[in-house]
């Protein structure tokens, strides 16, 4: 009995099968780096995502800190606080000891700022705003200034101002840029005016020019260095004034005694911003949230506002999505990669079958026939699984083990399975019962065994799915759901083609065309062999999963866009030029390209009560049929819920103060608006106040139309959300999968096709030998493979589809696509045609490289070379 | 009597070199119609060499080989083809038969490839499987028969298109010698019923015996 390792059996039979072993390599290979990196890269791709929405989301993801002034009144007026910039940072200290050492990690500096009420420019001249602002951040922001001097205070820094005094006089610096733009000269008198007329004493006692107009202290009162023209498209031109810890106490003098707005503004640092930090901050900020003072109080206590919550909220939401579709699709990968390399180890063992079973015969045991194959399997896979884990650590400077593992584990133990089940059943002794129902007992008890396998995976599948729909994706089982119902599809598959071409063979024997009966009779005899058509079904079936996800995520990512704008383009107004956006929208709907242009009001602040219940819903006040191509009356309202508050038959009420409430019915259902989940449309003669604040222009020339108004294109929207890097990295997994899919899929028809082509042209060449052409021959040949290439090529799309619309709800996708109701599931149908070209025309190509591999083996050989019928 | 086969100065060579094998050397003989000629010969000698060159499936690198009038070596493959269709048939030493095909399928396969008529062809089956003493087979596959009736299944195929020229090589190779014998027999009987010629490689005495020639063949040469 052989016992040990034979060194030089393992070198020959690494030789003589190096195809395959490569192939075998190769899978591993692709898999080890793919499973391996994906993780890690998931990861960064969540860091990424988190600083894209951090900055995307601007001014909202800043922590701005408030807390009301220190009183100034003094028995007969207001005294003037010569510290006051001491105060305002003191407060930037209190803030940022508030903030906790871990949350400051994550944050730039501070920056203080203190910012007045708009004023308007009464000089005459063309609308203009100003404002004034004191920024501090440390020693910053550094300026050099170019005219006159930096605003200083007066002379008696401690004066008392009565109540009813002349305006008191502030001094303010200009910026270059301000200054050549409107002609202010330094000692200049700004003639300003508060919203209710009164006007303000302001002196420009300077002209600056900042050291670095990138700091980011700017970026708090941009307006203090640049003007911004035209900004609400009503012509207004903002500037402002800037401020000193000298002339701060008199900026606070100028105006009521709580006018000025003092803040301290925290920034989130996106280079050091991460995915496993985010999760901290946003607790820590819903905490600081939580605690801080409530708007009524009169004491100093420091106010947190901040959207980033928000932001970490939804970012989270997208990432632990993208990360369960990422382990959907590694799922998916890993199958393929199982199944085709279950399909190199039953070629190898079959290529092996005479020397395994000879060396069997010579009394070699099976542990030793395992172990040579087990370290000749071992050698291969961990080379291969070896390389493409160094490059994902490479690429991704870790390795995802545990998704490595079935591969790997598969890659080395399939082999030797296999050929120790082979060299087993090929030289046991076969003790046939004499019994007849024992036999046929014997007979019964493989089918059943096959059966409880198949019930098994069946069971499991509607499992994974049912788990999905009634839990959503998650970690475990439903994350499975898609390559177990898409394996559960192939079992049935498999189970249907015997039968299939058993009734082709029947028909064709009624035929009179002997090619399709001999054809059929050899696809017959092979379409037995569960595996390949598993294999090649799960893997066609796989791919267009991926494929349709990826064009589901693709077409919902217009479709949120759609909803998100609501027109291709969208125009939010000012409060400033909504008295002119009538005018402002016929302007629009005059220019060329211009198709359609509907206005109407849109708040977020209305109180709505529906059924007896307060409802946070988006009121939406328009002209109906405009905006729906539904015309309401005034008592009806189109309503739009994600639960159940609001539907259709809902008694919607709606509070104004001091009027009574607009009462309307729910007549239908409304559009998604801006994004929003909870929506009511009224019609504009509903009776409710409704100066438009937006304006939704479609057309081609929607944007060239709206130039120079703040906007939101509809495309844009679109491509900023398809570059976003969860949405990106995403799609490109969801390509690469698919492309991978579809790669084990060819190979695994390669390797089926190999491993039956032996008996496949032994059985061409006894038919040539009844007179048959080498072109009858190839065709019988291209009969055999076809119809597993026909189940692959249309079953594993059609399956792939099918499973890909029972999963596309609970996936979740429209977290991913920015929709407010899961995108409905969109077929590529040009794409899956492909497929299924690419793997009906794999057929005749296998056919002719075969048959030109075997040209050189001579017809003669068939009588020569024996085999079993 | 006129010869169906007529082989001249036949040579056959495989490989290259110092490493040249000469399976036949200069072969030449006739088979004259009707008859049963057995081709005897060590195991090597080039008997199976000989059997493919006559029968089209393997060209000599020198000398001819006619069958039925027709120069084999001449053809080409669709030539061939037409010449295995009509006039050569096989019996294999494995049988080669289709194995999801029943007897009386796998019998009337060469008939389905001449396109004959479905009525002509079923009769025609059914005679042949009688003939081979398997008309209570008919429906069954090859896997569920024994060596014996599939050697005899494979004997009615290769005689179904009425062809010239049977030519079988170790037809008995597989199977034990009583069921040898009685395959021989068979082969021996349809010889005379049928009028084909038959040239049949073997090593057993009893089909030597049944043999109107015995062709001695060593070392690609034929005997004197």
């Amino acid at each position: 009995m052989r016992t040990g390792l034979h060194g030089a059996s393992i070198r020959g039979r690494i030789r003589a099968d190096a195809g395959p072993l490569l192939l075998s390599a190769l899978v591993v290979l692709l898999v080890s780096l793919l499973a391996g990196a994906v993780p890690g890269l998931m990861e960064k791709t969540a860091d990424e995502a988190v600083r894209d929405a951090v900055q995307r989301a601007g001014n909202s993801a800043k922590i701005t800190v408030s807390a009301r002034w220190e009183p100034d009144d003094t028995l007969n007026g207001r005294a003037r606080l010569p510290r006051l910039a001491d105060d305002v940072n003191d407060l930037r200290l209190r803030a940022l000891d508030e903030l906790g050492s871990e949350l400051q990690a994550m944050m730039r500096p501070p920056v203080a700022a203190v910012i007045s009420p708009t004023l308007k420019v009464t000089d005459g001249s063309v609308l203009r705003t100003f404002r004034m602002a004191y920024l501090a951040a440390g020693d910053g922001p550094q300026v050099t200034w170019t005219a006159g001097t930096a605003p200083a205070a007066p002379a008696d820094d401690t004066a008392e101002v009565g109540w009813y005094a002349p305006p008191w006089r502030v001094q303010v610096g200009v910026s270059e840029t301000a200054a050549d733009l409107f002609g202010v000269r330094a000692g200049a008198l700004l003639k300003v005016a508060d919203e209710r007329g009164n006007t303000k004493n302001v002196q420009v006692s300077g002209i600056f020019r900042p050291v670095d107009p990138a700091d980011p202290v700017w970026a708090e009162a941009p307006w203090l260095l640049n003007p911004a023209a035209d900004a609400d498209g009503a012509g207004t031109t903002r500037f402002g004034g800037l401020l000193t810890a000298g002339s701060l106490p008199d900026a606070r003098l100028a105006f009521g005694p709580d006018e000025l707005e003092r803040t301290v503004v925290f920034s989130p640092d996106t280079t050091v911003l991460t995915w496993s930090a985010a999760r901290t901050v946003n607790a820590t900020v819903v905490s600081l949230q939580a605690r801080s003072a409530s708007s009524n109080a009169v004491d100093t206590t420091t106010t947190w506002r901040t959207g980033l919550d928000s932001v970490l909220d939804e970012v989270t939401a997208q990432v632990e999505t993208a990360e369960v579709h990422a382990s959907v699709l590694l799922a998916a990968i890993l199958a393929g990669a199982v199944l085709v390399l279950l399909l190199a180890a039953d070629l190898l063992v079959r290529r092996r079958s005479p020397a395994l079973i000879l060396a069997r015969q010579r009394g070699a045991a099976l542990t030793a026939l395992g172990a040579e194959l087990l370290a000749e399997s071992a050698l291969v896979a961990l080379a291969a699984a070896g390389a493409g884990c160094a490059a994902a650590l490479l690429v991704t400077g870790g390795v995802a083990w545990l998704w490595v593992a079935p591969v790997l584990v598969t890659a080395v133990a399939a082999v030797p399975a296999y050929g120790i089940l082979h060299a087993a059943s090929a030289t046991r002794d076969r003790k046939t019962p004499a019994n007849r129902s024992a036999r046929r007992w014997a007979r019964h008890t493989g089918a059943l065994r096959r059966a409880a396998a198949e019930i098994a995976v069946l069971v499991a599948a509607a499992a994974a799915i049912v788990a999905l729909h009634q839990r959503g994706l998650g970690s475990g089982l439903p994350v499975l759901a898609p390559t177990l119902a898409v394996i559960a599809g192939a079992v049935l598959l498999v189970r249907l083609l015997p039968p299939v071409t058993h009734l082709a063979l029947r028909w064709s024997l009624r035929s009179r065309r002997p090619l399709a009966v001999f054809g059929t009779a050899q696809a017959s005899a092979t379409s037995g062999r569960a595996l390949p058509v598993a294999a090649l079904v799960t893997s066609t079936a796989l791919a267009s999963f991926a494929l349709v996800t990826a064009a589901t995520v693709d077409h919902g990512l217009a479709g949120g866009a759609q909803e998100t704008v609501g027109a291709d383009v969208r125009a939010d107004l000012t409060d400033d030029a909504a008295a002119t956006t009538d005018e402002t929208a016929r302007r629009i709907a005059a220019a060329p390209g211009v198709t359609g242009v509907v206005t109407g009001h849109v708040t977020d602040s209305a109180q709505i009560v529906a059924d007896g219940r307060l409802v946070p819903a988006r009121l939406v006040i328009v002209d109906s049929r405009a905006l729906t191509g539904t015309a309401l009356t005034g008592a009806q309202a189109l309503v739009r819920s994600a639960g159940d508050a609001l539907h259709e038959g809902s008694i919607v009420d709606i509070l104004q103060p001091g009027k009574p409430a607009v009462r309307l019915t729910a007549s239908g259902a409304a559009p998604a608006v801006g994004g929003a989940t909870e929506v009511v449309i009224v019609d504009v003669t509903a009776g409710l106040p409704a100066p438009p604040n937006t304006i939704w222009v479609t057309g081609p020339g929607a944007t060239q139309a709206t130039d120079g108004l703040t906007v939101v294109s509809r495309t844009e929207v679109a491509r900023s959300r398809r570059a976003a890097p969860l949405v990106a990295g995403l799609l490109r997994l969801t390509w690469a999968a698919a492309a991978f899919l579809l790669l084990t899929g060819l190979l695994g028809f390669a390797l089926t096709a190999a491993a039956g082509a032996p008996g496949r042209w032994l059985t061409v060449s006894r038919l040539r030998t009844l007179g048959l052409t080498p072109r009858q021959g190839r065709l019988i040949a291209a009969g055999e493979l076809l119809p597993v290439a026909t189940v692959a090529a249309v079953g594993g799309p059609l399956l792939g589809a099918l499973v890909a619309a029972m999963t596309t709800g609970p996936l979740g996708l429209r977290v991913l696509t920015g929709q407010v109701t899961d995108p409905a599931t969109v077929l590529p149908w040009a794409v899956l045609a492909a497929v299924v070209a690419l793997f009906l025309s794999a057929v005749p190509l296998l056919v002719r490289v075969e048959a030109a591999l075997r040209r050189r083996l001579r017809l003669a050989e068939v009588l020569r070379v024996g085999g079993p019928t | 009597m006129t010869a169906l086969v007529s082989v001249r100065d036949v040579h056959r060579r495989f490989g290259s070199g110092p490493a040249t094998v000469h399976a036949l050397r200069g072969v030449s003989f006739d088979v004259e119609a009707g008859s049963m000629v057995a081709l005897v010969g060590r195991s090597g000698s080039g008997k199976t060499t000989l059997l493919n060159v006559v029968g089209g499936l393997d060209r000599p690198d020198e000398g001819t080989v006619v069958v039925d009038g027709d120069e084999v070596t001449g053809l080409d493959e669709d030539g061939l083809s037409r010449l295995r269709r009509e006039r050569v048939s096989y019996v294999f030493q494995t049988f080669g038969l289709i194995p999801v095909l029943s007897a009386a399928e796998n019998v009337g396969a060469p008939l389905r490839l001449a396109r004959t008529p479905a009525a002509d062809r079923e009769q025609r089956v059914a005679l042949l499987l009688e003939l081979v003493g398997l008309s209570g087979h008919a429906a069954q596959r090859p896997s569920e028969m024994s060596g014996g009736q599939q050697q005899r299944v494979a004997i009615a195929r290769a005689l179904a298109a009425s062809p010239r020229l049977l030519i079988a090589d170790e037809p008995t190779g597989q199977l034990d010698a009583e069921t040898g014998r009685s395959v021989m027999a068979l082969l021996r009987a349809v010889v005379e019923s049928e009028g084909v010629t038959a040239l049949v490689s073997t090593h057993d005495p009893v089909m030597m015996a049944l043999a109107d020639r015995v062709i001695r063949i060593s070392d690609g040469q034929v005997d004197a």
